[in-house]
């Protein structure tokens, strides 16, 4: 199995796979209880140093060099994403995984969203409820430094650690918007610091949240996890991209084998897998792992390994205001957000529901591709010349987005696999998607960028503009290794451990059952949480192989 | 091909850098604002996969009307009107007169004040979101969150 015959690394009590949002929470809590851990992260660091956001450059960031699309950016620690899905999944790789580059928008699942199956009578319950989460939730929220207003009844209790964000200039025309229409909405709530806390700085809301946070106010593992974890002895190995989940003869998991920067092969053994390797990542190695215990891929008797991909289909609506709005201004979390329209309601073609939020609109080449988007049929004339000024006279300064998160329910077709052909820098199969925007998720979209609209005339625009969805997704790439109680539906059972190995653990955004119109983060550090402290207090009971 | 910028490429970009972005509503055309000079530099520093099908461009244009030409890959190559389109805006908004001219000022630090409760708590605005709200759907026997005010 070993190619190039290294000895194998000294052993660990845990390998995790994946230096990310879960597998940094991972890190830090196992540490602090006292194992032995050892990280493999295929990307590197990435410091303020390596950002463009407080150069003048910032704006062009956003086209290659920072690219929230890997494909794009094409950094030799991202594998590809191939395949002519509606949607494909996109991601950061290295150390905080998409946390280095997301928007830091910190959002709860409602306790609804984990009884779809009994209240809706569609998709599935998931085994564990609200309760279960709830102390994890306001845990990772002061670890992530999240700044939020208690208080919003949609919601059981919740704490913050660090008072909101300004909403600004364009929250306040939003809000005034749902205000007349007496629609829910709420100030945002981000893992944003607005004050120094814990090791971050207050933001300076310079709004490049996305292209790689130059103050560290934006919470991201590398700054709010990793420093404890190392500083307690865990060994975080960059550059190590895992081929393989490797197994003894019982089929208990013994290690993970990687390749190093320079095509090395390595065996770290250790006595528990943790796979942190994102929804797209985790469902790869696994189906890179057959054996002849495991033909169809580890963990896979259910078959069920990279189905029912979940991505929260987007679209944004572009308001324009009459009034300056200093639209480019930061962060770039949510100013405010809305779930009134995020429950199953009798009068609705579609079931379930999506969450609004209110974003910034960045600088003014955004404001010309906006406008452009909105015009296209105005056609060279109307777009270039002596016209191109439009855009920067009345679109730059002057907008904001409602951004409309779909909840798309699982299906099976929709589907991460192996790509035949492409290949990484290491030559390991590129992921391909397969997804399809399904009827009900369309439905939802139209309904609800059409209230966005509605809110943005009620709050005065004097233009609104809706995109068709987002074909690059938000990054949210959920349920392709699903939780759940019965082996034959879910991957993982509640505590997220392998049904079919008992060694291995999964706890990125592939174990959510259902999506919810909530932004993913919270929830799968939360839930690491909860399943890292189960496996701190049964570490007796823990079966290994090594 | 050689993808550095010489003298002439950068005379070919003038014009079709003009055809895109000509003087009007009292800000600069591209060339008047520096677009084939430094700026374009540095917009090919940052964005590095525009250098060399942007080249390319330039050769082809060569001794063609600016205008005709910006005009037939509008209609005909939109992945190359890309190009040129990316790099003429991108080296025009880092142009500080141009950033000065539009309001401007980059995406600086601009630190915040916590000191003013916000606007929304002191007129009532989020109270009426509070009282309005029927709970929300499995609130069963939890009780409500307290209001902020
Ligand atoms: C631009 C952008 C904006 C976003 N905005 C938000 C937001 O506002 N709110 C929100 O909740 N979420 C947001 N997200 C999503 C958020 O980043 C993810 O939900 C979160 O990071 C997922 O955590 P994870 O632990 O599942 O995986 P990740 O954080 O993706 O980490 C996985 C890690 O595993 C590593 N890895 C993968 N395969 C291997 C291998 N074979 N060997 C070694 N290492 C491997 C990767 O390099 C990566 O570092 C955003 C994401 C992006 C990219």
């Amino acid at each position: 199995m070993l190619g190039t015959g290294q000895p194998p690394d000294r052993p660990a009590d845990v390998v995790i796979i994946g230096a990310g949002a879960s597998g940094s929470v991972a890190a830090a809590a196992l540490t602090g209880a006292g194992f032995r851990v050892v990280c493999l992260e295929q990307g590197e660091w990435s410091d303020t140093a390596d950002y463009m956001s407080a150069e003048p450059e910032a704006e062009l960031a956003w086209h290659e060099k920072w690219n929230p699309n890997q494909n794009i950016r094409r950094n030799p620690a991202d594998y590809p994403v191939t395949g002519d899905a509606d949607i494909h999944p996109t991601m950061y790789n290295g150390v905080g995984g998409g946390l280095v580059q997301w928007a830091a928008m910190w959002q709860n699942l409602l306790p609804s969203d984990f009884r779809v199956r009994t209240l809706d009578g569609v998709a599935d319950d998931w085994p564990i409820g609200w309760n279960d989460l709830a102390p994890f939730y306001d845990r990772a929220a002061r670890d992530m430094s999240v700044s939020g207003l208690s208080g919003d009844p949609a919601f059981p209790e919740l704490a913050y650690p660090n008072p909101p964000m300004p909403i600004g200039r364009s929250g306040m025309a939003a809000a005034r918007g749902m205000d007349r229409l007496g629609w829910h909405w709420w100030p945002g709530v981000n893992a944003i610091a607005s004050r120094p806390h814990n090791n971050l700085n207050a933001c300076q809301r310079r709004g490049t949240c996305i292209i790689g946070c130059p103050e560290n106010a934006k919470a991201n593992g590398a700054l709010t996890h990793w420093p404890g974890a190392l500083e307690g002895g865990a060994r975080l190995i960059t550059g190590a991209r895992v081929r393989e989940i490797a197994l003894d003869r019982q089929g208990r998991a013994r290690g993970a084998v990687y390749i190093d920067r320079n095509g090395a092969e390595h065996l770290q053994e250790a006595g528990v897998v943790i796979l942190a390797a994102n929804g797209a990542g985790s469902a790869r190695l696994l189906l890179m792992s057959t054996s002849p215990q495991f033909p169809d891929g580890l963990a896979n008797s259910s078959g069920l390994v990279g189905r029912r991909l979940m991505q929260h289909p987007y679209r944004t609506v572009m308001v324009v205001m009459e009034e300056e709005l200093d639209s480019w201004e930061g962060p770039w979390g949510q100013r405010i957000y809305s779930l009134e329209f995020a429950e199953t309601r009798p009068e609705h073609d579609f079931v379930r529901g999506a969450k609004l939020h209110v974003c910034p609109h960045g600088g003014p080449m955004f404001a010309v591709y906006d406008h452009h988007n909105a015009h296209r049929d105005a056609g060279f004339d109307g777009l270039w010349g002596a016209e191109f000024h439009r855009a920067a006279d009345t679109v730059f300064g002057h907008a904001f987005t409602w951004g409309v998160q779909a909840e798309d329910l699982p299906e099976e077709s929709n589907r991460i696999i192996l790509d035949p052909e492409v290949t990484d820098s290491d030559g390991l199969p590129a992921v391909r998607a397969e997804y399809r925007v399904s009827e009900n998720s369309r439905r939802m979209l139209d309904f609800n960028a059409a209230r966005a609209v509605e809110a943005a005339e009620a709050a005065g625009a004097v233009e609104t503009s809706v995109s068709s969805i987002w074909p690059t997704g938000i990054s949210h790439i959920l349920g392709t290794t699903r939780m759940g109680d019965d082996s034959s539906s879910s991957v993982v059972d509640r505590w997220c451990r392998a049904h079919d190995v008992p060694n291995l653990y999964i706890v990125d955004g592939g174990v959510f059952v259902t999506a919810g119109s909530a932004n993913p983060t919270a929830t799968i550090m939360a839930n690491t949480l909860r399943v890292v402290e189960r496996m701190i207090e049964q570490r007796r009971h823990q079966e290994s192989a090594v | 091909m050689n993808s550095s910028v010489s003298e002439k490429r950068r005379r070919v970009l003038a014009g079709l850098a003009d055809a895109l972005i000509a003087e009007g509503s009292g800000k600069p055309s591209a060339s008047a604002a520096g677009v084939p000079g430094e700026l374009l530099d540095r917009c090919l520093e940052a964005v590095p996969s525009l250098r060399s099908p942007l080249m390319a461009i330039l050769d082809e244009a060569e001794g063609r009307d600016p205008d005709e030409f910006a005009r037939e890959l509008y209609a005909r190559r939109p992945e190359d009107f890309t190009v040129l389109s990316t790099s003429v805006m991108g080296a025009y908004y880092l142009s500080p007169e141009v950033r000065k001219l539009i309001g401007y000022p980059g995406q600086a630090a601009n630190p915040l004040s916590l000191a003013a409760a916000p606007e929304y708590l002191e007129n009532g605005m989020l109270e009426r979101v509070y009282e309005r709200h029927p709970g929300y759907r499995e609130q069963q026997g939890r009780e409500r969150q307290p209001s902020p005010t």
